[in-house]
């Protein structure tokens, strides 16, 4: 296993789900730190305020957002997140999670170039493991 | 040309005679069996139009038959008619005269032709009897004829028509008056139809709203076709209203029926998808939760982790309660609707609310004076009236006391509910499309469930009605419901 990943950050109104999936990567170790934003604009709040101060220790390796969210969505937040992304200085790796199984948001979410890969919840503990390890 | 041969074998078939219409040159071409039939030689008679209406031709069918047969020629349209032609012997023989569409389905013919069945009279069957057929069918039908003659700047209607359009028998039809024989939304369609046939030679076959002396509406079909005058030149409009009130309003309702349905469909469609994603997003934890325990070996975290199930069943149980409510709304449009007092159902919703209302300092100003009532099932009235006010308290501005303004009112024939507010507003730029969608909120308040607005959305709409709402962050937002 190459170097493992420092930060991962999850984007997700779901409390159950995001418990769970914090749960998981603490038993298995898979990054130093977690990031948790229960909204598009909490988790665009953070980024647009690493900008400014640039510290490159809280910059995440790699996202997981939800679609459905209150205040500001997926889709709004994957807007605003890639005109910013180039500015951080290193590859962010993006991935939707959402229990969307409607096919035009899977279309839509892989025409995007910011997004890595759409994951339908729900998401497996081997699953999480690989893209971890991947990354 | 095999087309041709089947074409000749069918002409020999009809043994019978008929005319070829030529564009180039602009003539016609009599067939043999046409001179045979009625004992004349080539010689004998010059074969055109011209001659044939004037030597051949019974008065009696001279002005139809002329009509007929130029709109034949110039438009291509299809006609059958009675005529009797003297023959060598100068007695009448009669004919029916027919067009293309007679001949057999497969067969085409690249150009026109009218052919004359001869039709053999026993001697006491005259044309008296026609006449009766004719009026039969015209009462049988609902068909009245008319005709209006350019050069006379007269109109005749036939006894149809004036039974149709409830006129009594002297009453003097005139171009003048036939604004009045159509609906004030079909006037225009029939001016341009009557223009175009009178200026063009365009005939016209069109659905219209007509109206009775007596001001009653009702669906006719409207035929009508150019007469020509010897020179060819248009001198009147011959036609015929037949009454398809019943066929019309079965066609119109059925329509109706079909839009309802496909918006229930749509609405179906849409609940499907929440279905979907909202039990989705429970059981995709569940399974997560089972995986985790599965892979965890220390019993005490496990059991803690059973605790979670706890948690999933229940937010699985709030969500299939808002499902219930939805299907509630898709059931109870089909309740009776009642006579809704707006003050009443207010009056209901703010004793309910009265705790938060003092709790905010909210003020709930109301103007009922123009539509003081309405037919509707009225736990939905209150339902609405409930939502969209503690939607306005709790979404009140940071810096001032909400004051809720509600007012109905009445736009042309359509009725409406306004309800608006001083609150912080909803950016409309971010959210226009997800105001009533289920499960969303703009805000950050603890409490908002995203449940709401999506069900008075629905509810709206089941009793066939619209809601729009206008929003202006920091300044306020406003509902209207269109009945």
């Amino acid at each position: 296993m190459g170097d493992k990943i420092g930060v991962a950050c999850i984007i997700d109104d779901d409390s159950v789900y995001v418990n769970l999936v914090k749960r998981i990567i603490e038993a298995k170790q898979l990054c130093k730190n977690l990031l948790v934003f229960e909204n598009g604009k909490n988790a665009l709040n953070f980024f647009e305020a690493i900008l400014t101060n640039m510290n490159q220790e809280s910059i995440p390796d790699i996202i997981f957002l939800d679609l459905n969210m209150p205040v500001m969505d997926g889709w709004e937040f994957l807007a605003q997140f890639t005109r910013i992304k180039n500015r951080f200085g290193k590859i962010i790796t993006l991935y939707i999670v959402s229990s969307s199984i409607n096919p035009l948001d899977i279309k839509k979410a892989k025409s995007i170039s910011t997004v890595t890969d759409y994951l339908i919840k729900p998401i497996t503990i081997t699953e999480l493991e690989s893209i971890f390890s991947m990354a | 040309m095999l087309q041709n041969e089947l074409f000749n074998k069918v002409m020999q078939e009809f043994n019978t005679g008929y005319w070829e219409l030529r564009g180039d040159p602009y003539r016609e071409i009599w067939s043999d069996r046409f001179y045979e039939i009625l004992g004349y030689s080539k010689k004998d008679i010059q074969s055109d139009l011209d001659f044939f209406l004037e030597n051949l031709l019974h008065k009696e069918d001279v002005e139809v038959f002329r009509d007929n047969f130029l709109n034949y020629k110039n438009n291509q349209v299809n006609f059958k008619q009675h005529i009797k032609i003297r023959n060598h012997q100068g007695n009448y023989q009669l004919f029916r005269c027919a067009t293309n569409n007679e001949l057999p389905v497969n067969i085409k013919s690249e150009v026109s032709i009218v052919f004359f069945f001869e039709i053999k009279l026993e001697p006491d069957q005259t044309i008296k009897k026609d006449n009766f057929y004719y009026k039969e069918t015209a009462q049988m039908t609902a068909t009245g004829s008319w005709y209006v003659d350019f050069q006379k700047k007269e109109s005749y209607w036939d006894f149809e028509t004036y039974r149709i359009l409830e006129y009594p028998d002297d009453y003097i039809p005139s171009l003048k008056d036939s604004a009045n024989y159509y609906t004030e939304d079909c006037r225009q369609l029939a001016a341009d139809c009557f223009f175009k046939c009178a200026m063009a030679g365009t005939p016209f076959n069109t659905e219209i709203k007509m109206m009775t002396s007596t001001k009653r509406e009702f669906w006719a079909r409207a035929i009508g076709k150019p007469m020509y005058n010897e020179s060819k030149e248009i001198i009147g409009i011959r036609g015929v209203f037949q009454d398809i009130d019943d066929i019309k309003r079965k066609e119109i309702k059925l329509q109706k029926s079909v839009d309802i349905i496909a918006g229930q469909n749509s609405r179906l469609f849409n609940f499907a998808h929440i279905v979907s994603h909202n039990l989705r997003s429970h059981t995709s934890n569940l399974s997560l939760l089972v995986q985790l325990i599965e892979d965890i070996d220390e019993p005490k975290e496990k059991e803690e982790l059973i605790k979670e199930v706890k948690t999933i069943s229940s937010n699985l149980n709030t969500t299939i309660e808002h499902l219930n409510e939805i299907v509630t709304i898709q059931t109870n449009n089909k309740q009776e609707r009642v006579s809704v007092k707006f003050k009443d159902a207010l009056k209901l919703v703010v004793d309910g609310i009265s705790h938060m209302i003092n709790n905010s300092h909210a003020l709930v100003d109301s103007d009922f004076s123009e539509l003081k009532e309405i037919k509707y099932i009225p736990a939905y009235m209150e339902s609405i009236l409930l939502n969209l006010i503690t939607n306005a308290i709790k979404y009140k501005h940071p810096d001032r006391d909400p004051i809720i303004n509600i007012k109905t009112y009445i736009e042309g024939k359509k009725k409406y509910l306004k309800i608006s507010d001083n609150g912080r507003g909803i950016d409309m730029r971010l959210f226009k499309d997800k105001i009533f969608g289920m499960y969303k909120t703009f805000h950050y308040n603890e409490d908002a469930v995203g449940i709401g607005l999506f069900l008075t959305k629905n509810q709206v709409e089941s009793m066939d009605g619209t809601i729009k709402v206008e929003s202006v962050v920091d300044e306020g937002t406003t509902f209207i419901i269109e009945f």
